[in-house]
């Protein structure tokens, strides 16, 4: 191969979750000041579902976000910015070849990635997560220079290496799926694009008439919290509970499973606007988020001692309850916010 | 790839800090870069706790010739039959079988090879569990 030299004048800055984080510094490469909460409130990032009859990692399934690369594509459609993804390529070294001609033409390029053998990850986040979204930005030789929002460096990685997590197997392989942006239009109506973003979530938290989405699939979970420890005993409710703490506080969701991200987008939005209504959801949003945070602070201590419980599993239960209610109190004010 | 192959899974670093949005009592949202808590490690550490437990499990199961150097190192990837029948591409069913030491003494070198492939380590590697 060439000795191909190319750096793209990027600009990495870490973020709170990886898409949202992605999308906002792609667009702020050509040149839109979109902020990360405004990525993720326009491209929907909010989400819940709790799917128990399916297990991931020996614990039920349970998502705080949207499936991968809705944020992108909802984000760049309602910005109307013109990007371009492809899902998926016949075979790995096409999916390479067309990294290398984006890099070479100078466009930085978003890459879903599974996260268990990507190099330089933290080891405490190895997890069999093929979800993860990162860009590249350069090339030097067999080197990759990549921007990772959830680290605070930007990092390299060789062909091999970044071949291997772009063709992650498992459930939602990414088949070497990239993206990005071709141009954007810098006098976009904000307005409109966050009411439409606005408008689905609340569909997608209360709306949807199916048990397991959004505030209903809170009240589901905490029915099921209060029969962990009955049912499974407290060394695997401890286990379960740990999971979805980890869910909500781990890696890349800016704490209490994006709730804050969303919150601050409401701020945001409620502050260009002038919108009452706006802003005090905003509020309504960081209460709930911390009430979420609180939940963790309460549910760890839990995860101390695996075999005897400190906190009450019905309490936890109907923490729980209380955080569907208050998000369902906010998504119906949502509803009718006039900005 | 085999000093990786080998390298123990390992408790809380701690050395990542991480971007968290935070939202104070006066109504602000704010932005800090940190490392996790005490309280969010109580949880994180469990996890890799329970994980390596797995893990050990596993590991003695095989040397006792209970289970197929398979459910070793699908345990130390961190996965479970289902999503291994994923990244082998082969049935479930067919996977689970692979589990038995019986079977897995008559598997091909060919179906080994996909094994060590999704392990990331060569067909010697998987057929020993040290």
């Amino acid at each position: 191969m060439e000795q191909n030299k190319i750096m793209i004048d990027y600009t990495h800055r870490q973020a709170g979750h990886c898409e949202s984080g992605t999308t906002s510094n792609l667009f702020k490469h050509y040149g839109l000041d979109l902020s990360e909460p405004m990525a993720f409130g326009i491209g929907n990032g909010l989400y819940f579902s709790y799917i128990p009859f399916l297990k991931v990692q020996y614990a039920p399934m349970m998502s705080f976000r949207n499936i991968p690369n809705t944020v992108f594509r909802r984000a760049t459609r309602r910005l109307g910015a013109e990007a371009t993804v492809i899902r998926k390529f016949k075979t790995q070294k096409e999916s390479m070849d067309a990294l290398d001609r984006n890099l070479e033409k100078g466009i930085p390029t978003g890459m879903q990635v599974g996260v268990f053998h990507l190099t330089f990850f933290p080891p405490e986040y190895r997890m069999q997560y093929n979800m993860h979204n990162m860009v590249a930005y350069g090339r030097d030789g067999n080197l990759y220079h990549i921007s990772d929002t959830v680290l605070e460096q930007p990092q390299t990685i060789t062909y091999e290496d970044l071949q291997r997590v772009r063709w992650a197997k498992g459930p939602f392989s990414p088949n070497g799926k990239m993206y990005w942006i071709t141009s954007v239009d810098k006098n976009v109506d904000l307005r409109k694009a966050v009411a439409e973003g606005i408008a689905k979530t609340v569909y997608e938290m209360i709306k949807i008439p199916f048990p397991l989405i959004g505030t209903k699939g809170i009240r589901v979970l905490a029915k099921d919290v209060r029969k962990w420890p009955a049912k499974l005993g407290n060394e695997k409710a401890s286990f379960y509970l740990g999971q979805i703490l980890r869910m909500a506080e781990e890696v890349g969701t800016g704490g209490a499973g994006f709730r804050f991200i969303y919150g601050a987008f409401l701020k945001e939005a409620g502050e260009r606007f002038n919108s009452p209504d706006l802003l005090e959801t905003a509020d309504m949003m960081g209460k709930t988020a911390n009430k979420w945070r609180e939940f963790s602070y309460i549910g760890a201590r839990n995860c101390k001692n695996r075999s005897e419980p400190v906190e009450d599993y019905g309490m936890l239960g109907d923490m729980l309850v209380e955080i569907s209610n208050m998000e369902e109190a906010i998504y119906k004010k949502l509803e009718k916010a006039k900005f | 790839m085999e000093e990786k192959a080998k390298k123990p899974l390992t408790a809380y670093s701690g050395n990542y800090r991480e971007l968290f949005y935070t939202y104070d009592s006066d109504g602000k949202y704010d932005r800090e870069v940190r490392l996790h808590d005490d309280s969010d490690k109580l949880f994180i550490n469990q996890t890799w706790e329970v994980f390596d437990e797995r893990i050990e499990e596993a590991r003695r199961k095989v040397h006792a010739g209970k289970a197929s150097p398979i459910v070793f190192y699908m345990e130390k990837d961190l996965l479970d039959p289902l999503s291994l029948s994923m990244q082998v591409g082969m049935s479930l069913l067919r996977v689970k079988r692979h589990l038995k030491p019986r079977i897995f003494r008559r598997l091909s070198e060919e179906i080994l090879k996909r094994y060590a492939d999704a392990f990331n380590i060569s067909v010697e590697q998987l057929k020993n569990v040290d």
